[in-house]
C-alpha cells in the first residue's frame, strides 16, 4: 500500500532520490472526518501515508471525492491531525499554533481555481499580500513580487499596476499562483493548477513550474485527476481512492499495471494506452511510454525494427 | 479545533433528514407554530418563565429527533457576542435600568462608578436565555423543514394578503434563497480563509481580539461579496434559462395538505403562548 521504492527520476536528470528517511513532508496513517460530531459526519481520509522529498515532483491522483483536496490541506497545517501524524521539516503539526506560520511559509498551497481568492484591485498589491505580512523592507518586497510575477510569466512592469478585473482567466490564474510563490515556499502544492486553461497557457504554466523545480530547487506536489499531466511531470505518484492510497511509486511502475488501476475507475495516460493496445495486437512497442513524445519515439523505434 | 471549519457551527439553514412529527408537519402549521413560540420567548421577561421556555425549546429538539449536541453547536460562534453583551449590560446599565432595584455590587474608582443591581443581573440572565431559546427554536425549524416546503408554506400563508398587493411568491422566494445561501457562503468563506492563510494571511489571533479579527476579515469579505454577487447572477441566468417568470400561473410539484395533526401543533403553540402570557410567574 505505501511507497518505499527507490525512485528513478522521470523528468530530466534531476537529483531527486525520494527516500522516505530524508522526507520534507511526512504523513503517517492520517484519518479525517468532515463535520465530525454532527449528523453530517463523513470520512474523507482513511489512513493515508505518504512522503515528499526535497526537489521532487510528487503527483496525487484520484477521482473527485477521493480525498485529494482534504489531504493537501494537511500539508501546510490548515487542518490539524486528530488521528495520524503530519511532520513538515521536522516540525510535528499539532493543535498548538506555535510554529504553524513557519509551516505555512515553508509549504505554499494553491487550491482549485485559485483566482477566486484574488482580492486587491491591483495585480502587484495582490501578489504582495503574503510577503507584506512578513514585514519585509520595501526593496525586498518589490524584488520578491517581481521574481514571483516573472516566474509565472507576468512581466512585472507591464502587469504590476493592472487592475485585476481586467485580466483574462489565464492571467488571473498566474496572478494567484504568483501570490503563493511570493512567499518563497520550499514546497509548492497545487490543486489542478492547469484545469480550465487553454492548451497554450496550460503547457506554458506547466513548463514554468518545472523550471522553478529544476532551477530553484522548489519541491512540487501536484494534485490532479488528469493522468496525462501527472505522468509527464511527476517523479512519484500516489493514487487515492475513497480516502486511501491504493497505489504508489514512479508513474512508469504505477501505470504499467492498468489492471490494478481499473477497479478504481482510473485509466493510464492516453499515450500509454495507445502503446499497450499496439502491443496487444502483436506490434513490439515498448509499453512504458508516458508522454506523447515517448510514445512517438517508441512507435518509431518499433517501425524501424519491423522494416 | 479546526480553525477554519465554519460550517460545522452553523445550524441555521441546514436540513437534517429524519422521520419525526416535526419533519412531517405541514410547513404552514410549522411556520405559524414557530411564530407563536417565538412570540412567547419575546414576551416572557421572568426567570421562571424563561426556564420553562428553555425546557420547551429542548423538548422541541427532542421531538424533532435532532441530536442535542448538534443543535447547541450553533451557539459556539455566538459565544463572544453573548459575553460582550453581558459585559456591556453589567457595566453601563447601572441604576438607569429599574432604579428601585437593590444594589448587588458597587465599585468606585475616581469618577468611575460601576453599579450592578439585581434587576440588571436578571436582565443579563434573561437575555442570554432568550438568545439560546431563539437559536434552538429557529434551528429546529430549519433543520426539520426542506427549503421547498419553506417556500410553499410562506407563499401559501401570504396568499390571502395578495389583495393588499403583498408579493407572496416573490417574498417566499427571497426568504428561500437567503436561507439557502447561508451554508453556501459559509463554505466559500472557509475556502477563502484557507487560501489566504496559505499565502501568509493570519486569522484567529485569539477569540477576544475583536479589532484584529475584524481587520483580518477584509481579504475575506471583498472576494466573498464578489462571489455572492456572481452566484446571484448565475442564479438569475439559471432561473431564466428554465423559463422562470415569477409566481403567476405557477403550479407546485407538492401540494400542501394539512390534517388535524397539523392544526393540533398550532393549537398547542397558541395555548403555550397564552399560558406564558397569563401565568403568574414571580417577577
Amino acid at each position: 500500500m505505501t511507497a518505499s521504492h527507490g525512485v528513478t527520476s522521470a523528468v530530466g536528470a534531476r537529483a531527486a532520490t525520494g527516500r522516505a528517511d530524508e522526507a520534507l513532508i511526512r504523513v503517517e496513517d492520517l484519518w479525517h472526518t468532515y463535520m465530525a460530531g454532527t449528523p453530517f459526519a463523513q470520512a474523507a481520509l482513511r489512513g493515508v501515508t505518504m512522503y515528499v522529498c526535497p526537489g521532487e515532483v510528487v503527483g496525487v491522483i484520484g477521482h473527485t471525492g477521493s480525498g485529494k483536496s482534504t489531504l493537501i490541506q494537511y500539508l501546510n497545517g490548515l487542518l490539524r491531525p486528530s488521528r495520524g501524524r503530519v511532520v513538515v521539516a521536522g516540525y510535528e503539526v499539532g493543535r498548538s499554533n506555535s510554529g504553524i506560520e513557519a509551516v505555512r511559509r515553508l509549504v505554499g498551497v494553491a487550491f482549485q481555481d485559485p483566482e477566486d481568492q484574488v482580492f486587491e484591485p491591483l495585480v502587484g498589491d495582490d501578489v504582495a499580500y503574503g510577503p507584506r505580512q512578513l514585514g519585509l523592507a520595501v526593496d525586498e518586497l518589490r524584488a520578491r513580487v517581481r521574481w514571483a510575477m516573472e516566474a509565472v510569466g507576468l512581466p512585472f512592469d507591464a502587469f504590476k499596476d493592472r487592475y485585476t478585473y481586467t485580466l483574462s482567466g489565464g492571467e488571473l490564474r498566474r496572478t494567484a499562483l504568483a501570490g503563493v510563490l511570493a512567499m518563497r515556499p520550499r514546497v509548492l502544492v497545487l490543486d489542478e493548477p492547469t484545469a480550465g486553461l487553454d492548451p497554450v497557457t496550460r503547457s506554458d504554466v506547466r513548463e514554468r513550474l518545472l523550471t522553478l523545480c529544476r532551477r530553484d530547487g522548489l519541491t512540487l506536489v501536484l494534485v490532479s485527476h488528469d493522468m496525462d499531466e501527472i505522468a509527464g511531470l511527476a517523479d512519484r505518484v500516489y493514487v487515492l481512492h475513497a480516502g486511501a492510497v491504493v497505489a504508489s511509486g514512479p508513474p512508469r511502475e504505477v501505470f504499467a499495471r492498468p489492471d490494478a488501476l481499473a477497479p478504481y475507475g482510473l485509466l493510464p495516460p492516453y499515450p500509454t494506452q495507445v502503446c499497450m493496445r499496439l502491443r496487444a495486437r502483436g506490434i513490439p512497442v515498448r509499453g512504458d511510454a508516458l508522454t506523447i513524445e515517448e510514445a512517438g519515439a517508441a512507435i518509431a523505434a518499433a517501425l524501424r525494427a519491423t522494416r | 479545533m479546526n480553525e477554519f471549519e465554519l460550517l460545522r457551527n452553523i445550524t441555521i439553514g441546514q436540513y437534517l433528514p429524519a422521520d419525526s412529527y416535526l419533519h412531517r408537519l405541514d410547513p404552514r402549521a410549522k411556520i405559524l407554530a414557530a411564530i407563536l413560540v417565538i412570540a412567547a420567548v419575546t414576551f416572557t421577561p421572568s426567570l421562571v418563565g424563561n426556564a420553562c421556555l428553555l425546557a420547551a425549546a429542548l423538548a422541541l429538539v427532542r421531538v424533532g429527533r435532532i441530536p442535542l449536541a448538534y443543535a447547541l453547536r450553533g451557539l459556539v460562534p455566538a459565544v463572544p457576542l453573548l459575553v460582550l453583551l453581558a459585559v456591556m449590560q453589567l457595566l453601563f446599565f447601572g441604576r438607569n435600568y429599574d432604579p428601585t432595584s437593590s444594589v448587588v455590587f458597587q465599585w468606585r474608582w475616581l469618577a468611575v462608578t460601576i453599579v450592578v443591581t439585581a434587576a440588571v443581573l436578571k436582565l443579563v440572565v434573561v437575555s442570554a436565555a432568550r438568545f439560546i431559546e431563539l437559536l434552538l427554536v429557529t434551528s429546529v425549524f430549519t433543520l426539520s423543514t426542506k427549503t421547498t416546503e419553506l417556500t410553499l408554506g410562506i407563499e401559501s400563508l401570504l396568499r390571502p394578503f395578495r389583495r393588499l398587493r403583498v408579493p407572496a411568491h416573490e417574498l417566499a422566494l427571497v426568504v428561500t434563497i437567503a436561507v439557502r445561501f447561508v451554508p453556501t457562503l459559509a463554505l466559500e468563506a472557509e475556502r477563502l480563509m484557507k487560501a489566504q492563510a496559505s499565502r501568509g494571511g493570519r486569522f484567529g489571533g485569539g477569540r477576544w481580539h475583536f479589532v484584529t479579527r475584524v481587520r483580518q476579515l477584509l481579504p475575506i469579505l471583498v472576494p466573498l461579496v464578489t462571489y455572492a454577487l456572481r452566484r446571484g447572477e448565475e442564479l438569475i441566468v439559471a432561473m431564466e434559462a428554465r423559463a422562470y417568470t415569477g409566481g403567476t400561473g405557477r403550479t407546485a410539484y407538492t401540494v400542501l395538505a394539512s390534517g388535524p395533526g397539523d392544526w393540533l401543533a398550532v393549537c398547542i403553540a397558541a395555548a403555550f403562548l397564552a399560558a406564558m402570557l397569563l401565568a403568574p410567574f414571580p417577577a
